[in-house]
């Protein structure tokens, strides 16, 4: 399995500011701290709130709390590995986007990975990044 | 004979000698470099988040969320983030942050990058008004303060541009943006739209 798009963060867990409010995800174990990311199609539920398929994107595998992906920067060609704790992001509402560096573009949010997690492949301020997600 | 330093061993140099000499690096280059070993699924060692209690010289003592202490060694190499690129000077009591760096045998870390008050929020425009969006995000209140000069919108991916006037009201959109501690406001970096 290999998609190409973009990838951003989010906060869960424990957290300040307007982050405070968002709990520990869908599959309760989410913490801006961990090695995490969310789905767009962790479960049916999920995917009937994300909708992938609304911006073109199929083969997105349904996979549960838990699984593991590896998220590459595209820009850096750096990556890192980490596991399904929610669902997200909701990729309807961002269809056609697209961010780039040079050649390397990725369109469409694919993938929303922790602050821990974002910050090993890329600076936090950077939002998003064009991305490739496959099998670690 | 050529003696080469990783990224680990100059900031662990720099958090034990407290040296301050070395140069800045840029973010996607240092981020470049391979990661540390780290447990899918499990706790960063290497990162930290949290609120200031107290700042002694290069020192920030933070608060995490979790309820862990950090203690985090800032040097001149650290990338410092408040709504812009900053140097240390303008870090303050009370900010939130996301740190990564090196953990040190003793628990402090070095920190190569500090985030102060970044937030990354989806949200939805509830209404616009001169210089400021009115979100909601997970059903809160969400105030967003355009700076002129800094605040930038991308719409699909094109180059950050200073016009906001596609922004649309009801539409989703990601924000990057500086929390004024302990409000409902925010100081937008930039605004991420799909149109």
């Amino acid at each position: 399995m290999t998609i190409v798009g973009e990838m951003s963060w989010f906060c869960c867990g424990s957290a300040w500011g307007p982050c405070g409010s968002t709990g520990r995800g869908a599959c309760g174990t989410c913490n801006s701290g961990s090695r995490q990311h969310a789905w767009p199609n962790a479960s049916q539920a999920c995917y009937d709130i994300t909708r992938p398929d609304l911006c073109g994107i199929s083969g997105m595998s349904r996979r549960g709390c838990g699984f593991q992906h590896r998220t590459t920067n595209l820009c850096n060609g750096s990556s890192v590995v980490t596991s399904i704790a929610d669902c997200g992001p909701r990729t309807k509402s961002f269809c056609g986007e697209q961010s780039c560096c040079g050649a390397n573009c990725g369109r469409h949010r694919i993938v929303d990975l922790t602050p821990s997690a974002y910050s090993v492949i890329a600076s936090l301020s950077t939002g998003l990044r064009p991305a490739r997600v496959t099998l670690p | 004979m050529t003696t080469t330093l990783d990224r680990r061993q100059v900031l662990t140099a720099a958090a034990l000698t407290g040296a301050t000499a070395f140069g800045s690096l840029a973010p996607e280059d240092a981020l470049a470099a391979p990661a540390f070993d780290v447990a899918p699924g499990a706790p960063d060692p290497n990162f930290a988040e949290g609120r200031i209690k107290s700042i002694e010289g290069s020192k920030l003592f933070v608060s995490g969320s979790d309820g862990v202490f950090h203690r985090i060694q800032v040097t001149e190499g650290t990338s410092i983030w408040k709504l812009t690129p900053v140097d240390f000077s303008k870090v303050a009591l009370g900010d939130g942050l996301y740190a990564r760096g090196v953990r040190m045998p003793d628990g402090l870390l070095a920190a190569e990058s500090v985030w102060v008050n970044i937030v990354n929020l989806e949200v939805h425009i509830s209404s616009i008004s001169h210089n400021v969006l009115h979100m909601e995000h997970f059903g809160s209140k969400i105030v967003g303060h355009v700076r002129p000069g800094i605040t930038a919108s991308v719409y699909n991916g094109t180059p950050a541009v200073s016009d906001m006037s596609l922004l649309k009201v009801g539409k989703h959109v990601k924000v990057i943006g500086a929390w004024r501690p302990d409000t409902n406001e925010i100081d937008i970096a930039t605004v991420y739209a799909a149109v």
